[in-house]
């Protein structure tokens, strides 16, 4: 060792150690920060310029999709695969049906604008295509397809009647402004549903254009695109909603990012088996814009005074509600839907799209729902829902006459029509998924538990508020099993 | 429970559910029969059977036309002359009615512990004993202005001596029997027949929207007998018309009974106890308001606690920094408890609690109580509570509640926390968990003068603008003072509250507090008008009002003034005086994600734990407030008057009276000591330097002899392994713990932290030493650190002489360096003193200033941390000095490097003594 000269080294780390090991062993640490949720985050790749690609000049929408086409080749046939193209699901066999159906707005009502057949021009303003007018649109033509709505980013973008840009549409520089889709180009549709800002949805308007982060944490503190959560490959885009698609496939889901377990207080994890994490992250839908929760299509005609959101001619009268309390069900992701045809008890509630999952369902969750309540047209002798033709020559929007709207759209969606029509109710849920807040202003324990708070939970199949009796555990359902 | 109808339990269940089964059997004959006749109705009670209200004949109502009486109604089922001899809150001190001068830490007019004859400066009346001349308050004026606060019963329907108040007979003079005529002052008769009695309330604290404002109205207007009845009268059973009370019939079933939706009975809920106890507020959709510094409740006004699930950011309030607080104002009310799940009844079997320690030591569970059926029959309206700041309100019941450790786990909850138990053991949970109140409270009331609408001069904390006047100021909040509190097992711990200081005139022997209506004859004339003689002397700026800041008695002419005001209306021995009182805060508990966890927010300079808190802008008539303690809390601070005139309270921790003396880490230090310290440290770096720089000189004047070297294994590897080691460890010893003694100087480290690894590197220094002192032990290597008696001093002088004159000469050191003699005396001498002295005492003083939590008890007998910690900084300053001197003599080998290089390497070139040679 003598002539060792680095043996200070081997001295000196050895000592060292001998301080640093039980010093690193035993003085605590910080928790460890949960898994970084932008793992999952895609990144974002920047905009090809495409202004020196596209030339132009272009007559119509098509010839802007040809040249897309040129590059893209393969866009055009992943498109025709596409909801947005096609406004229909795949078959599906709904329980209690002997054959599958396929749902999508193309053939089936809701209980806002009710319908799409007969009323072609009007509703496919949003359509992700060109020239869809009549029944006998080609589905197989990519050269249809509307590649603009969702790519242009000059925001000067309008689509008019059967969803062809509008004639002082600049079609090159929108062309050349193409890049990943923004949440204007969404919004411009989704944000619009059901015919003007926030109509729909509830939880998606054009406050979501620039939200806060009350408003919205991702979009608003972390300036989220919709494609980021909706991720999307191959014009294959992630996400749903029941009132068009309900079976559970292809969902965005929170737990795509997060750990399902990642609040501090185990007693709140306890909860992600029974209760959506947007239950307690979105206290209340519409937060900015109101939303429409009713509609009376039975008052059409009047000459009553107008406004926007209370009463229309054409429409009939409405009831808008901002910072509505949502209203809660057990959700498993898939849903039941009224197909056009089927009978109604007009004395009740008819539920277009009933949520499935209870109680006794272990992959069911309490979610959180706007619930849209309608007076809408239905034959009296058949017992079943009708699609008026509203738009264009002899709808109801121009001649105000029911009947003969009636017997229009019965004829263009091929269901009966006895001539007798009223109004019975009926409901749809809407899952609420954005405006999603920030832990600190989430729902706490006293907002769903004890005296004041907003659950029903008999209503929900629990003997009483499980916080004293108990979770949907297999103990709790063995003392009330037979 | 319709549920359990259809799916029976199975046995098991049963056995675990037989006491509700009981209960359940008890009222299921009467539930079928009434579902079968009409579904349920969801508003009525879900337990509770439909029940006939009866008057004080027992007659019912809707025959009588008479008020209800609640003790006839409930005590058809319930044993109700049991529930009101057994609550608190029908007695409120009539019970233990001393008289004057006999009540435990009261003031020496106050008759009981209790609402009902204990004096307080918030409410200011006073009840007047039996022979009092100037009567205040009589029972029946008791009840009209303090009643509301009293839930009936007790005082409200006997007198001091026990018998029912409508058997009293009219004395004229006796408070029991008369009422003072607010116009002339004067006494007159009170019928207590035609006014009848209030008795204990049920509808107050078991329905869920009880009337209050009708039932204080009723109280205030002295009828009594209709004070339950009206607590009815937003439900529509009871209707109030313009002289009479008409019990409404389509509210009752053909039977005579309550209809089920009419009224419920229930659990109280914390809305109930809110109406006399605080604001309270269910709602997580509305936002809370409150208008003014002022509300009715009182735990709200003393304290600034409020009840409620809601998020203080979505109040209603003008709180600073408001969008930032994101937590609830009450953490239990967030986690929805509600007031009854801690301040239960005490024989409620649902909450039953063992007796720790009482039972047999064979038994771990007694099955035997009340069944909840007895329960429901003599349920006791005792309610479990802690210890309050005036600790005199029904002092029997203290600490029957269950203590934040009955139901939360500290052990594991804190283990972030360095020194948790001497933490838990100074501190309660609510020292670090009611980090600031948000509310404002009340600070003080100055009694001394009058307003012009006859209220006293008052000031809130927590204000900005610091008035009461909310409508635009900013509610800033305030820190809780820290205040050493006795709890029930005897031990002291420190604890959050407000003080409330206030002023007022007593007069008379025996003294009493001068009553409302001659402070307002002094003050103000009959229009409610201040007389020219007090405006001249008052009004300052000459405007002819009195704003409140000329509203203040600070001179003798006007202290003057007013005494021979109140003298003229025929009081005597007029004098000011003034109190500060201790509230205590326990509700508003936060999360412990909100709760204080910055260590320096105590272990500082600025230290919470002895931050003054604000008094009173002024001193009323110069006379300095007394502190009044009590059994629990005491005020052992002092008060400080500051330049502008404003009194200070300021928290004194260092104390030992109670035993209460801290010494704070990084707060205290002894300045004697770190003076001393260093100066001995600054003194020995400067002999260094002066030594060094003389050998310097020395050296290059002179020519350099090389000393005749042979290389000697001097340090085996263990001997440089501990040196070293120890070496690393002393030096971190003594920069953490600069750090922890100062803390404020070294901002950018880890207060936490820094004390985990102090601990940490103390642990390896115990074993390093111990391991170096085995090894020296049983090697022999020990006796080169023992000095030889024989010749010692000689050598010892020898080697100082060569310290001192040899080294600059470059003569060859005195002694010889070998492997069995590796140190010269004076080295030994100082080696004896640093291993036997010095580091036994600093790791002695080290281990029980960290045993403080382990054995509080031993170190506590051996002086505790206020002389352990000054000792240890006294030790860790001689051990800095050593280093430098020890470190600097290694410089003198034959070259500057050559002993580290040997400590280092473990040969060393020792120089050749001829003589040894």
């Amino acid at each position: 060792m003598k002539d060792f000269k680095y043996a200070w080294i081997v001295g000196l780390t050895f000592t060292l150690l001998l301080v640093i090991v039980p010093l690193l062993t035993v003085v605590a640490d910080e928790p460890e920060p949960p898994e970084d949720p932008w793992a999952f985050v895609p990144q974002r790749v920047p905009d090809v310029d495409h202004t020196n690609l596209i030339q132009g000049p272009f007559e119509s929408g098509s010839d802007v999709t040809i040249a897309c086409l040129e590059c893209h080749e393969a866009a055009g046939q992943e498109m025709l695969q596409n909801v947005h193209w096609k406004w229909e699901g795949d078959p599906v066999l709904l329980e209690g049906r002997d054959e599958p159906v396929t749902i999508g707005k193309k053939n089936q009502i809701n209980n806002f604008c009710i319908g799409i057949q007969g009323n072609w021009t009007g509703c496919t303003r949003c359509h992700a295509g060109y020239g869809w007018e009549d029944a006998d649109f080609d589905f197989s033509n990519e050269e249809n397809v509307d590649c603009l709505v969702c790519h242009e980013q000059t925001g000067t973008y309008v689509k008019s009647n059967a969803g062809r840009p509008d004639s002082e549409v600049d079609l090159v520089a929108v062309a050349q402004s193409v890049g990943t889709p923004t949440r204007a180009n969404c919004g411009g549709c989704h944000f619009n549903g059901g015919g003007g800002n926030a109509v729909k949805h509830g939880d998606l308007d054009s406050s979501l254009y620039y939200p806060t982060e009350q408003i919205d944490v991702h979009m608003g503190r972390h300036d989220f695109q919709c494609v980021d959560c909706h991720k999307t490959e191959d014009h294959d885009i992630r996400g749903r909603s029941i009132s068009v698609s309900v079976d559970d496939e292809n969902q965005v889901r929170c737990t795509d990012c997060h750990t399902a377990t990642l609040h501090a207080d185990e007693r709140i994890n306890a909860h992600v088996d029974a209760v959506a994490c947007q239950t307690c992250h979105i206290p209340e839908g519409a937060v900015r814009d109101a939303t429409k929760m009713h509609w009376d299509w039975s008052t059409v005609g009047n000459d009553w005074p107008e406004d926007p959101h209370e009463y229309l001619k054409i429409k009939g009268s409405f009831v808008y509600e901002q910072n509505f309390m949502p209203e809660y069900a057990w959700y498993n992701g898939s849903a039941d839907r009224y197909i056009l045809g089927d009978t109604i008890d007009p004395t009740q509630s008819t539920v277009l799209n009933m949520p499935q999952g209870d109680v006794s369902d272990p992959d069911a969750r309490i979610w959180p729902f706007k619930i849209h309540r309608a007076n809408q047209i239905y034959d009296t002798v058949y017992n079943h829902f009708l699609q008026p033709k509203t738009v264009g020559e002899g709808g109801l929007w121009t001649e105000f006459d029911w009947d003969l709207a009636a017997r229009l759209g019965a004829e263009a969606a091929g269901i009966a029509y006895s001539g007798d029509y009223g109004f019975a109710p009926s409901e749809m849920y809407w899952p609420l998924s954005h405006m999603v807040v920030p832990g600190e202003y989430a729902l706490q324990c006293a907002d769903c538990h004890g005296e004041n708070g907003r659950l029903d939970w008999n209503a929900l199949g629990y003997y009483g508020d499980p916080l004293r009796w108990g979770g949907r555990t297999p103990s709790v359902s063995e003392m009330g099993a037979e | 429970m319709p549920a359990m109808k259809t799916h029976p339990f199975k046995p098991l269940i049963v056995l675990i559910g037989a006491a509700l089964l009981v209960v359940f059997l008890l009222f299921a004959g009467r539930r079928v029969a009434a579902q079968e006749e009409a579904p349920p109705e969801p508003a009525g009670s879900p337990m509770h059977p439909t029940f006939p209200l009866l008057d004080e004949e027992g007659v019912n109502v809707l025959q009588s036309g008479g008020p209800v009486s609640t003790m006839r109604t409930c005590g058809d089922c319930h044993d109700t002359a049991f529930i009101e001899e057994h609550s608190f809150h029908a007695d409120v001190g009539l019970g233990d009615f001393a008289g004057e001068g006999a009540v435990p830490d009261g003031r020496p007019w106050d008759l009981s512990p209790g609402l009902f004859g204990k004096w307080n400066p918030l409410t200011y009346r006073y009840l007047s004993p039996d022979g009092d001349e100037r009567i205040d308050l009589t029972t029946a004026g008791w009840l009209q202005t303090l009643g509301a606060r009293h839930v009936g019963g007790g005082p409200a329907v006997y007198s001091r001596d026990g018998r029912p108040l409508a058997d009293l007979d009219p004395t004229p003079g006796d408070p029991e029997t008369s009422i003072v005529d607010p116009q002339t002052g004067e006494l007159a008769s009170w019928d207590w027949e035609a006014s009848g009695v209030v008795e204990m309330n049920c509808f107050l604290c078991h329905t869920p929207d009880p009337d209050n404002e009708a039932r204080v109205d009723a109280l205030q207007a002295g009828e009594f007998r209709w004070a339950n009845t009206a607590t009815l009268l937003n439900t529509g059973v009871v209707t109030r018309t313009a002289t009479t009370w008409q019990w409404n019939e389509s509210s009752f079933t053909s039977g005579g009974e309550l209809a089920t939706n009419s009224l419920s009975i229930q659990d109280p809920t914390n809305e109930n106890c809110g109406q006399c106890h605080g604001l309270v507020h269910v709602e997580a959709q509305t936002p809370l308001v409150m208008d003014a510094c002022t509300p009715e409740q009182w735990e709200t006004i003393t304290t600034g606690q409020i009840v409620s699930p809601q998020r203080i950011a979505a109040s209603g309030l003008n709180l600073t920094d408001k969008a930032g607080l994101a937590r609830s104002w009450d953490v239990h009310a967030e986690r929805v408890l509600n007031c009854t799940d801690c301040h239960v009844a005490l024989n409620n079997p649902v909450y039953y609690r063992d007796l720790d320690g009482d039972q047999p030591e064979h038994l771990t569970f007694d099955p035997r109580r009340i069944d909840l059926g007895e329960y429901l029959y003599r349920p006791l309206h005792q309610f479990a509570k802690g210890q309050s700041a005036q600790g005199t309100l029904a002092p029997e019941l203290d600490d029957t509640i269950r203590r934040c450790e009955s139901c939360h786990s500290v052990e594991a909850t804190h283990d972030w926390l360095p020194y948790k138990e001497r933490h838990t053991t100074v501190l309660s949970c609510e020292s670090c968990h009611v980090p600031k109140m948000v509310a404002p409270a009340r600070q003080m009331m100055d009694w001394t003068v009058l307003r012009a609408d006859g209220s006293p001069q008052t000031a809130c904390r927590g204000l900005e603008s610091g008035g009461e006047q909310f409508g635009t100021a900013l509610i800033s909040g305030y820190e809780p003072v820290l205040l050493p509190r006795e709890d029930g097992d005897g031990q002291t711990s420190l604890a959050p509250h407000n003080l409330i200081t206030s002023w007022y005139w007593v007069y008379g022997r025996p003294e009493r507090p001068v009553p409302l209506r001659d402070l307002q004859a002094a003050w103000l004339d009959e229009e409610g008008n201040y007389p020219p003689q007090i405006l001249s002397t008052f009004d300052a700026d000459g405007d002819g009002r009195l704003a409140d800041a000329e509203l203040v008695i600070d001179s003798q002419e006007k202290e003057a003034l007013i005494a021979s005001r109140l003298q003229a209306l025929g009081l005597e021995d007029l004098r000011i005086t003034g109190e500060v009182q201790p509230y205590r805060i326990s509700h508003n508990v936060t999360h412990g994600e909100w709760a204080t966890k910055e260590c320096r927010t105590c272990h500082g300079e600025q230290s919470r734990m002895t931050q003054p808190m604000l008094l009173a802008d002024h001193v009323p008539g110069d006379v300095m407030p007394a502190l009044i303690g009590d059994s629990a809390t005491s005020l052992s601070g002092e008060l400080h008057q500051t330049g502008t005139g404003a009194l200070y309270y300021r928290p004194q921790t260092e104390s030992d009276e109670n035993g209460t003396a801290l010494y704070l880490l990084g707060h205290n230090s002894v300045a004697l000591i770190d003076w001393l310290g260093a100066l001995l440290f600054l003194a020995t770096f400067a002999g260094v330097i002066a030594h060094g720089g003389g050998r310097y000189i020395a050296a290059r004047r002179r020519a350099s002899q090389e000393p005749d070297l042979r290389e000697v294994y001097m340090y085996s590897a263990y001997e440089r392994l501990w040196h070293w080691l120890q070496t690393i460890v002393i030096f971190g010893l003594l920069f953490t713990g600069l750090i922890i003694h100062k803390p404020d100087t070294f901002g950018i480290f880890n207060f936490r932290y820094t004390v985990e690894v102090h601990n940490v590197l103390s642990a390896i220094l115990l074993v390093n030493a111990a391991l170096a002192a085995f090894y020296h032990l049983a090697s022999g290597e020990i006796k080169q650190f023992l000095p030889q008696p024989h010749g010692f001093f000689d050598q010892a002088f020898t080697q100082a002489r060569y310290y001192l004159r040899g080294i600059f000469r470059g003569d060859p050191h005195p002694f010889q360096k070998s492997r069995r003699q590796k140190l010269n005396p004076l080295q030994q001498i100082t080696y004896f003193g640093l291993l036997n002295v010095l580091l036994p005492l600093q790791i002695i003083t080290g281990t029980l200033m960290w045993g403080t939590q382990r054995w509080p008890e031993l170190a506590q007998a051996l002086g505790g941390l206020p002389f352990l910690a000054p000792v240890h900084t006294l030790l860790a300053w001689l051990f800095a000095s050593f280093i430098v001197m020890h470190v600097y003599l290694t410089t003198t080998g034959h070259t500057a490097t050559a002993n580290i290089r040997a400590m280092v390497m473990g040969w060393d070139e020792v120089e050749l003594h001829k003589e040894a040679a």
